[in-house]
């Protein structure tokens, strides 16, 4: 078994990192990630891990370097927050689109402005569509083993993809909790070596990224498709397959808390989950019937789990933490993604948005309570009289 | 009309064709011509090295350049350690 130690979202990466026998790192500095990229620069100079540890010119670059290590066939890491991860952003179709399994660690920062480096999910899921596994951890336990679910699942030949592996800034990555770090031999059984698709070497030179005529591109794009289609059988084989070799199970899609006989949920993703389980909890022993279901994948979207979870409760709230501007229901994408499972269904589950804990601020005990206090009422009318609202001005 | 899927090449990655391509012949983008001093050239080959053209032929005794290709980006001219290398405008040709 492996040692349990007290360590933050940051130190849980980059032990998950040096476990994964990662090969090839590029670090540029942006808080609140940085902590995964100091941790990581101590260990190679350390000598604890053996890997090429390059500086990046910023984060556009930092992508360039991880995507030509990993065509060259090593495993290879970068990570970044808020604004470096959007200027990153030309670089993530090309990675997915070569089908190279690199990992980008994401700790949420706000996009500027505000500029206030608070945690936000804004900056990772403006890159949801980009072909790219994607899921928030709640814990450092879960942001350990999610950096090694995430390289297991991108590298099986059947999937091929990268990974963003996302955690919540602060609330998670820089808050510290009991972690079971694996033993180098468990993880060695769960992960073999990486085997890439192409190598690039001299001897048998490759275009990898070729320019291509237009009647080559709905093909392209159609492989890309089938390969995260594809991805979910082989994220529920992973995930067993990491229960049984590491003794946590972990529900692919979502994980619910205290739903069996709930009539009112909250539908969420990332570290805030873990405040509204207390609330779930102390409602609970007012004798409310309140629940928790929390999605742990978001890319590719567990469109039918979602529907079995939800469609099963008199109302449903949604917590967005994270700005999408004019989108439909005037909330945010997981409030879009929700509705859309649950089409179909008709009044029967009436649904909210709560747009919370935005600019890296808490989502406190006070506004769980009036959320849940929102959502009976919903259950008693059977319908909502307002999409979404906003915290805490509109709640 | 769409390529079928099975016949797009997997992640679009392809074997080199290390022969030129007839479809994308890019030497009439070209509007400065690298000219080369042979006197001066010590055959050091950085000006092969740099091409990001692969328009520098390096298999006779002295560079000579594949104007077929050379988009006259003026790398070689910039890299060329003892200034062999020289950029003409291409209205200067007769060709």
């Amino acid at each position: 078994m492996g040692v349990k130690k007290r360590i933050s979202g940051c130190v849980a990466t980059a032990n998950a990192v040096k476990l994964a026998d990662v090969e090839v790192i590029c670090s540029y500095p942006i808080r609140p990630y940085t902590g995964i990229m100091s941790e990581l620069a101590r260990m190679v100079a350390d000598g604890e891990l053996d890997a090429e540890f390059v500086y990046g010119e910023g984060e556009h670059g930092q992508l360039s370097v991880v995507y030509g290590a990993s065509a060259a066939g090593a495993r290879a890491f970068t990570g970044s927050s808020g604004v470096g991860v959007t200027y990153a952003m030309e670089v993530y179709s090309p990675i997915s689109g070569e089908r190279l399994p690199l990992q980008m660690a994401i700790a949420d920062r706000t996009l500027d402005p505000p500029g206030d480096f608070g945690s936000e999910q804004t900056d990772a899921l403006c890159c949801r569509d980009q072909g790219w596994i994607q899921g928030w951890a709640s814990t450092p336990q879960e942001a350990l083993d999610l950096t090694l679910l995430y390289y297991r699942i991108g590298e099986d030949p059947r999937v091929l993809l990268p990974q963003y592996a996302c955690q919540d800034g602060y609330f998670v990555s820089h808050i510290l909790g009991e972690v079971d770090i694996p033993d180098a031999a468990q993880v060695k059984e769960f992960l073999p070596p990486y085997k890439n698709h192409h190598v690039l070497d001299p001897r048998n030179p490759q275009i990898i990224g070729a320019q291509m005529e237009p009647s080559m591109g709905p093909g392209m794009q159609y492989q890309r498709y089938q390969a995260i289609e594809g991805s979910r059988k082989v994220i529920e084989e992973v995930h067993e397959e990491f229960g049984r070799i590491f003794g946590r199970k972990y529900a692919p899609w979502v994980e619910e808390y205290m739903t069996d006989d709930a009539e009112v949920v909250i539908f969420m993703q990332g570290g805030h989950a873990e405040t509204c389980k207390t609330v779930v909890k102390r409602l609970r022993n007012l004798g409310e019937k309140v629940g928790l279901v929390r999605l742990r994948t978001f890319r590719p979207f567990p469109t039918q789990q979602v529907r079995d979870a939800l469609g099963r409760f008199k109302a449903v709230g949604v917590v967005d933490n994270s700005v999408n501007f004019g989108i439909s229901g005037a909330a945010g994408v997981l409030l879009t993604e929700a509705r859309t499972a649950l089409y179909g269904l008709g009044d029967k589950v009436p649904t909210v948005g709560f747009v919370a804990g935005l600019g890296g601020e808490m989502i406190t005990h006070d506004e769980f309570y009036k959320m849940f206090a929102k959502l009976k009422e919903v259950a008693k009318a059977g319908k909502a009289d307002k999409q979404s609202y906003w915290l805490p001005f509109e709640l | 009309m769409s390529v079928p899927v099975k016949e797009v090449p997997f992640a679009g990655t392809v074997p080199s064709p290390k022969t030129e391509n007839e479809g994308m012949i890019t030497g009439n983008w070209r509007t400065r011509r690298p000219v080369l001093d042979a006197d001066k050239c010590t055959n050091c080959l950085i000006c092969w090295i740099s091409c990001p053209d692969s328009s520098v032929n390096q298999n006779a005794d002295v560079v000579s350049f594949n104007l077929k290709y050379c988009k006259g980006c003026g790398i070689c001219n910039e890299v060329c350690p003892v200034g062999a290398i020289s950029l003409a405008p291409e209205l200067d040709f007769e060709d």
